[in-house]
């Protein structure tokens, strides 16, 4: 009787597991995801339309809206804004290029030189806030090395990352030293896997070397070049450590980005609410671009 | 198996238990020298009390952020903090800091003794000078005028007195230097930097951010644009690239023997000192900031321990902070390399007949005639705002006289101020 029972139990307990097992499966990494992805989330939405004092015994209060009007007038905000997407641009598109070209001249000699694909990747591994230590070091205007060179090739010093005019400059310099070899691996990885045929047709046709460039090669390369402009640009947007480092926003608010205002609204103003609303600003507009983006390039085909 | 198990539990938390962190009281420090110190102090209180004391250490904004994360949610993650004094508004009317009062008395003290330089504990009250005591101070820092002497002579300055004096012959130098070597040197990076060399510029002149009973922004003034006026012209003699200049890029420049004169803290001394890492051993002088149209001020930025409200060991936090500042152990702290709080060891003929500690009269002396950073809860806002005109107007982006209407109205922003 007794075995019959465990038995029993035992079977409906492995058909119940059989049944669940999906859900079985998924159920850690649904419990991650919630933890710290859904609540975080859910959590700052509530923050952005509140109010939160950072006195604790005092409650939070309802502001609707508030936090997201104050973005409207806030000439910080846009300042961070502006300077985001000046910096998204030219030091994405700068990437974009110099790993295509490279790619372009070393495609052909990469396998016979493969120690030049490790050196050219070293930027990439190392973290950002080596890169950033590293680059202000370089351009340090009394004891940096940059200005060392300009020295004894008897050109004017100058101030770099302290300058304003040169200030954003040698901020995308430094994030196109370390972002070009994820460009230049990823074209690489493209210009790999093409097929021969086109251009052994389009070589009997006569097609100039431009003209398989514009006509195969681009057109071949399209899904890699959405992906990696995809990933740089959603980086890009995020900045924060470089400028952290570098100049702390300055000179004159020049490289004061958003990731970076966020933090000082949240943590140096401790006003988490308005920071929420900052940030949910943020995510929504990358989250638009990049499904424009995907739609556009028809990355989902 | 399921006792195989539990064994297992249990090993885990005991040995959990013997490594990690149940402190009896965890301390909030900044890097560097005066966090260095307290921990010192933390391991020798450990030994002659038997009471743990975890540091926490963390670079200097990240402390303000972690205690103010702390006291926010009331985590009761640190029982100590030790703040920059310019925090003190924020943390205590917010609720986030003990007031000492019934500690003193349990202790049988009326407040702290009067071995305590009176500007270092009017920052310890909240409001200033008047409030009640919510924390002790623990590093005596003001800023002081650091000064090549004798390049100072070569320009025609014996001891500079007044920011003129400090112009005469910062505008000399410079022009001497050819590019390679200048006069003057500041912290004109955006925030926090450009702001801290600011102000004593700006006390100078007779300038204040506001009036005596804080209903009114006073920057754009007459005496404000004077301050900003000298500021300029400092900048003009100042190397290129002080736009981004922190305390160590001005250091480093009195050290390598590239700059002649600045406003610096008094943690440089050691610094400058050192063969090791300075040029200008014996060459380098302290005085307090020099006078403008009225008596030159530093700022102040004392380095004090408060009590957070969501403490665990509240009392066995203000025993180790009662015996961390008493004379002794801040004998032993200024050994360690940060500046007391008393007289008492200010005046110690055993530490100011060396060589290292020298500056220790001129160090009471700009103390004595310090002035606070503006008293409000909401300072990190308005240093932020005031620091990026500044910097706007040392790059040349907008004129001085736009920097100080835009600040002024920044600042009443801030402060629903009008």
């Amino acid at each position: 009787m007794t075995v019959s029972i465990g038995a029993k139990f035992e079977n409906s307990f492995e058909r119940w597991f059989e049944r669940h097992l999906r859900v079985l499966m998924l159920a850690p990494a649904m419990l991650v995801l919630l933890a710290l992805t859904i609540f975080p989330s859910i959590y700052m939405i509530i923050a952005a339309a509140t109010r939160i004092s950072p006195n604790p015994d005092l409650p939070w209060q309802f502001a609707g809206a508030d936090n997201f009007l104050r973005l409207l007038t806030d000439e910080q905000f846009h300042v961070g804004l502006w300077n985001t997407l000046v910096f998204t641009v030219f030091a994405v598109g700068t990437e974009f290029l110099f790993g295509l070209g490279l790619a372009l001249l070393l495609d052909r000699y990469i396998r016979r030189l493969n120690f030049l694909k490790t050196i050219l990747m070293l930027p990439m591994m190392l973290p950002p806030v080596a890169v950033a230590i590293t680059w202000k070091l370089i351009y340090e205007p009394q004891f940096g090395v940059l200005n060392e060179i300009m020295f004894r090739l008897g050109l004017p010093l100058q101030a770099w990352a302290g300058d304003v005019r040169l200030a954003m400059f040698s901020v995308i310099v430094a994030d196109v030293w370390q972002w070009t070899p994820f460009m230049f691996l990823l074209m690489l990885a493209g210009l790999a896997s093409l097929p021969d045929e086109p251009y052994e047709a389009a070589a009997i046709d006569g097609a100039s070397a431009w003209r398989q460039f514009w006509d195969l090669t681009l057109p071949f390369l399209k899904p890699v070049i959405a992906i990696a402009l995809l990933l740089r640009i959603m980086d890009a947007l995020r900045l924060f450590d470089l400028v952290f480092i570098l100049t702390g926003g300055g000179p004159a608010d020049r490289t004061k980005t958003l990731s970076l205002y966020i933090y000082q609204v949240a943590y140096r103003f401790a006003d988490p609410s308005y920071a929420a609303a900052i940030s949910l600003f943020v995510l929504f507009t990358t989250v638009a671009f990049s499904t424009w983006f995907i739609k556009r390039m028809r990355l989902a085909d | 198996m399921v006792r195989r198990f539990l064994f297992s539990v249990v090993f885990a938390l005991s040995s959990l238990m013997a490594t990690h962190a149940w402190a009896d009281i965890t301390v909030l420090v900044p890097s560097g020298s005066e966090g260095d110190g307290l921990r010192a102090a933390a391991a020798d209180y450990a030994k002659l009390k038997g009471t743990k004391v975890e540091i926490v250490q963390a670079p200097y904004s990240n402390v303000f952020e972690q205690a103010a994360n702390a006291g926010q949610t009331k985590s009761g993650a640190f029982d100590i903090v030790l703040m920059d004094d310019p925090w003190i508004p924020f943390f205590a009317e917010n609720g986030h800091l003990e007031d000492l009062t019934p500690y003193f008395k349990k202790a049988g003290l009326e407040g702290p003794d009067s071995d305590f330089l009176s500007k270092s504990l009017a920052v310890c009250r909240n409001p200033y000078n008047k409030g009640p005591y919510v924390c002790l101070p623990y590093v005596g820092n003001a800023q002081m005028f650091f000064y090549d002497a004798a390049k100072f002579k070569e320009a025609g300055v014996e001891a500079p007195k007044t920011w003129d004096d400090v112009l005469k012959a910062a505008k000399a130098l410079s022009e001497k230097g050819g590019g390679r070597y200048f006069g003057y040197v500041f912290r004109g990076g955006q925030g926090n930097p450009v702001v801290a060399d600011f102000m004593p510029i700006f006390w100078s002149y007779g300038a204040d951010m506001f009036n005596a009973d804080r209903t009114k922004v006073t920057i754009d003034t007459p005496e404000g644009a004077a301050a900003m006026k000298t500021f300029m012209a400092l900048r003009d003699v100042s190397p290129k690239g002080v736009e981004s200049y922190n305390a160590n890029e001005v250091g480093q420049a009195l050290a390598a023997g590239t700059a002649a004169s600045s406003i610096n803290w008094p943690n440089w001394v050691a610094t400058f000192e050192d063969p090791s890492q300075s040029k200008m051993v014996g060459k380098i002088s302290y005085s307090p900031i020099p006078a403008g149209t009225k008596p030159g001020s530093s700022e102040i930025g004392h380095w004090t321990m408060g009590i957070m409200a969501a403490a665990k060991n509240k009392q066995e936090a203000f025993d180790f902070m009662l015996w961390a500042t008493s004379p002794e152990q801040m004998k032993i702290s200024a050994q360690r390399g940060n500046p007391p709080v008393r007289k008492s060891i200010f005046t110690d003929p055993s530490l100011t007949g060396q060589e290292k500690f020298r500056h220790y009269p001129v160090l009471m002396q700009a103390i004595e005639a310090s002035t606070p950073r503006p008293r409000h809860p909401k300072w990190p806002e308005i240093e932020n705002a005031f620091g990026i005109e500044l910097s706007k107007a040392v790059a040349g982006t907008e004129t001085p006289e736009e920097a100080l209407k835009r600040s002024q109205a920044a600042v009443e922003e801030i402060t629903g101020i009008k």
